[in-house]
Formats: structure tokens, sequence, C-alpha cells
């Protein structure tokens, strides 16, 4: 039979719920994800540091380790170290961003595969949603689940006073880990969709957080002001994490200052996104 | 009979790939933020001295000298020259095999060796033109407006580090550039080995004399006029080393960079491009 004598029948198949679409891309996502061996070892690494905590955290909890070494020595479970937890972490999620993040829409813009996409019922949010999700998962599982496993740990051992007193430490873990997931999220989607050679988006990403930060110490000397720390990411998310778990920042900006840079800087991630990602493309010559 | 190598014909090469080669380097779009690092220090500099003239604040020379150093050696040398190396010099193989053009240059009857020296010296005329320009206004504006204050006897001492600052620049996009040449040929994903040596010049000042010599930044640093003492939490853990002088830091550049091009000479006599991997 032709092909072209074939009536056009609809997918009768069963459809995937429509709250659940954006998960689609996600995992087609980590199928490619998961393919490199670097990454995989990478993931492993990433979790050395929660286990190091932990064993931190149980050491004054164990008779036999406070005979080996004096209470002096042992490190205070308290919010600054939950806040170096934090620091620590979020570098390391930051490299991983900065591995897959470029990927993520740059492929589908240089081969021309939004309007795929945007012909099913999918939307530009559910897209952005999917691709936000593949490194909002996997960055979960390096930042916050383990900071809330080990505030738990802690807990269990210290016992519900400690864990009322610092109640606002798994606040911090929570909400102060997603607000770096969304803007590393964000950034590295703009940058993908912005520069379409990937290894190029990922060294932009990387030159993001190190030049623009020393842009804004070299404002701070120069002309003998603090605002150039709002333009410094890691300052900013280091005045709101300290203010969260509430420690003082060195900083010098202020926390509604650093909330405010950081919502700028994601509105411009979303507005540089929504130029991008649309079903066609209009070319200029 | 003995043959002499075609010394003549191979530096024609060279110059007719630079001219091309510079001429992209400086038109393409993706040249605008090398323009930006590098010029930025001038404009802050030049805010700097109107915020002086206009008398919403008052200078002093030695702390003025100090600052410049500081954003000189942290700034210009340690980012805006880094990543712009990144930029310029991954992108001479790796870019052209990305935008499958390279088999051009390969098919032209030219030594694959001459191709890397054309392409290098492209990005490092580009780099030290842009980045000298950018070195000298910015010091210019910084010492120049100490005449307008109670500073201005170190005026005439401090115009003459200008040229120290303009040759360590120059000495930083040699080096750098033929680090990120060879790395651009050696690794397809520059990401991880651009991490990795900007983490290994970042903690150099923590490590021993000995390692702190496996550094570009270590004989650049040595270079540098005036030394910015190091601030930080780690100052504890810092490490100092008796700066290198320079009759040993410029050759010593100089030969890495040598042995750097002739990495990447081998490397490419050996290239093949498969553009489907890319």
């Amino acid at each position: 039979m032709a092909v072209y004598k074939r009536g056009y029948e609809p997918y009768e198949g069963e459809l995937t719920p429509e709250w659940s679409r954006f998960l689609v891309i996600a995992r087609q996502a980590y199928r490619r994800v998961f393919e490199s061996r670097l990454l995989v070892s990478y993931l492993v690494l990433c979790l050395i540091c929660p286990v190091a905590c932990a064993l931190i955290i149980y050491l004054p909890h164990n008779e036999g380790a406070l005979q080996m070494v004096s209470v002096g020595d042992l490190i205070t479970i308290e919010p600054g170290f939950f806040l170096k937890y934090m620091h620590l972490q979020g570098w390391l999620g930051f490299i991983l961003t900065a591995f897959i993040g470029p990927g993520l829409i740059s492929a589908d813009l240089a081969n021309n595969a939004l309007p795929l996409y945007f012909s099913r019922p999918f939307t530009r949010t559910e897209y952005v949603a999917g691709k936000m999700s593949v490194l909002a998962i996997l960055l979960s599982f390096i930042t916050w689940i383990p900071g809330l496993l080990l505030f738990a740990f802690q807990s269990y051992l210290a016992g519900p006073k400690w864990f009322w007193d610092n109640l606002h430490v798994a606040y911090a873990l929570f909400v102060g880990f997603w607000v770096w997931i969304i803007l590393l999220s964000l950034l590295a989607l703009a940058m993908s969709a912005w520069v379409k050679w990937k290894l190029a988006a990922g060294i932009l990403i990387l030159a993001i957080f190190f030049v623009v930060a020393g842009i804004g110490s070299v404002l701070n000397e120069v002309l003998d002001t603090r605002m150039g720390s709002l333009i410094n990411v890691v300052q900013v998310i280091d005045t709101i994490w300290s203010s969260m778990l509430g420690l003082a920042s060195r900083s010098g900006i202020s926390p509604a200052n650093a909330w405010m840079s950081l919502a700028a800087a994601c509105a411009l991630c979303l507005h540089l996104l929504s130029r991008k990602v649309r079903a066609y493309e209009v070319e200029r010559s | 009979m003995k043959t002499s190598l075609p010394w003549k014909l191979w530096a024609r090469q060279v110059m007719a790939i630079l001219r091309i080669e510079l001429a992209k380097n400086f038109k393409r779009k993706r040249a605008i933020p090398v323009y930006v690092l590098a010029f930025l220090p001038f404009l802050l500099w030049q805010t700097h001295s109107l915020v002086h003239i206009r008398g919403w604040r008052t200078c002093s020379g030695s702390e003025d000298l100090m600052v410049y150093a500081g954003v000189f050696q942290v700034f210009v040398l340690r980012l805006a020259i880094f990543f712009s190396a990144v930029a310029i010099f991954m992108n001479l193989f790796r870019g052209k095999i990305v935008e499958k053009t390279l088999h051009y240059y390969f098919l032209a009857p030219v030594r694959r060796e001459v191709l890397v020296v054309g392409k290098y010296l492209s990005g490092v005329a580009m780099m030290v033109i842009v980045f000298g320009a950018g070195t000298a206004l910015s010091y210019l504006t910084a010492v120049n407006h100490l005449k307008l204050t109670a500073s201005r006897a170190v005026v005439p001492a401090a115009m003459a580090d200008l040229p120290v600052y303009v040759g360590v620049t120059a000495l930083a996009c040699l080096g750098y550039g033929a680090v990120f040449l060879v790395t651009g040929l050696l690794f397809r994903n520059p990401i991880v080995p651009a991490v990795a040596i900007l983490s290994w010049e970042s903690i150099i000042v923590f490590l021993p004399a000995v390692l702190k010599k496996f550094s570009v930044i270590f004989y650049l640093e040595s270079l540098c006029p005036v030394k910015v003492p190091f601030h930080g939490p780690g100052l504890l853990f810092t490490i100092t080393a008796e700066p290198t002088p320079a009759y040993l830091s410029v050759p010593g550049l100089i030969l890495l960079t040598l042995a750097l091009l002739a990495l990447a000479a081998l490397r490419i006599r050996k290239m093949e491009i498969s553009y489907g991997t890319e």
C-alpha cells in the first residue's frame, strides 16, 4: 500500500499525565548523563563530604572516640558547621552544573529540534521545567537531601532539644539549597540557550562565576564601595545562607539587597531563556 | 646533496595565516567579552579619577598604586587574561572542528607545524594588543590622576613601572596562550583542564616553593613591580617563596611556551578530523 493512501490516525495509546510531562525530558537526559563514567565518579565524589560530616557528627557521641581525643578537639555541631557544609556542597554542585548544564538546550537549538517539542502537547514552561529538573534532581542528591539527613542524624544523637533549638538550620538547608539550585539551573539553561557550542557555554558558566566575582571585587576596591559584592554570586548566596542560619556574613551587603540581586539575576536568566526557547527562529540577514 | 629548510616559505605562510586569523579574531562577535575584560579596569579607573576630581573622595598615592597592583595581579592576570586565553586559544583548533572548517586548512599545502605557529601568533598578537592597550591605559589613568593629589611626588617613579606592567601582560598572554593551545588540542572538553589549571594557579600560594615553579602565575607575579600581600581565610597556610629574578622568569616562561608549542606541533601531526564525534 502506498504511504499517501494512509489516512490520518490519531495516537490512541496511553497519555502521560499532564503534570508529569516535563519529567520525560529528564528521563531521556539521564540516559546520556549516566553514560559518562567521569560524571558518575564525580557524583560519588560529591557524597564523600556528607559521609565525612556524618562521622564528625557521630564522634562526640561515641565513647571510644571520646577516650582517644579530648572534647576540645571535636568540632561543635552548630549552624556554622552546616554553613561550611553548604559552601562545600554548593561548589561541588556548581562544578556539576558546569559539566551537565551547557548541553541541555544548545543541542536542541543547534539541530532545530524545538519545533519537534512544541508540536506536541508540551508548553515552553514545561520544556524549561523539564530541562531544569535534570539539574535540580541531580543537585538535590548532593545538596539538601544529604544535608537534611545530616540534620536528622544530629537531631537523633543530640536529642529533641537540639532539634527544636536548631530547626532553622533544616529550613536553611532546604530553602537555601533550593535557591542555589534554581539559580544554577537558570544560569546554565540561559547560557546553553545563547551559546550553541556547549563547550563555550561551559566556559562561560565558569567565567560568569569567577570573572563577575572578580569584577565585583575590582568595583569595591577601585570605587571604594561595597556595591560590587551585589554582582558577586558567591557573596550574595553566602549572605542569604548566613542570614537563614542566623550568622553574620562577611560580604558587607544586607540580606535584603542580596535577595534583590538574586531575584534580578534569575529574572535576567528567565528573560534570556524566553527570547531563545521558541518553536521558531527569525533569521535576520 | 644537502638541502636547506624552506624557512622563507614557512615565514610567508605564517604571515598569511596570521593575516587571515587576526582579521577573524578581531571582528568576531565572540571577541566582545575579551574587549570588555581588557578595558573594564580602564573604565573603572576613569570613574575613580572622576570621583576624585569632583571632590567626592580623596586619594592616597601609595594606596592607589597598591590597589592597582592588586587589581592587576588578581583580576587582569588571574581572571581576565586567563579566561580570554581559554576563549581565544581553545577556539583556534577546537572551534574550527565544531564549525567543521578545519579540513580547509589541512587540505592546503602548508605544514601543520606552520599552521600551529601561525594560529598561535594570531591569538598572541590579538591578546597582546588588546590587553597591552587596556593595561597601559588603566595604569596611565591610575597614575596620572595622582598629579592632582598630595601624592604627586610618586608619579615619576610610578611611571617607570608602566613598561613592566605591559611586559608582564604580554608574557601572560604568551604563557596562557600556549597552555590553552595545547589543552585545546589534547582535550575534547575544555572545562576539565580549565578548572584544573584555574584551581592549580589559585592554590599555588599555599604550595611549597618547588611546586610554585610549575605555574605561570608564579613567574608573572615575580616580575610585578609591586608585591601584593595575600589576605583571606587561608592566610595562616600560605607559604612564601623567594620571587624568581627577571633574568630567569622571562626566559623560563619563553622556554615553557616553546616547549608547549612543540608539544602542540607533535599533537597536530597525528591529528585526524572526525566531525561526527564532536
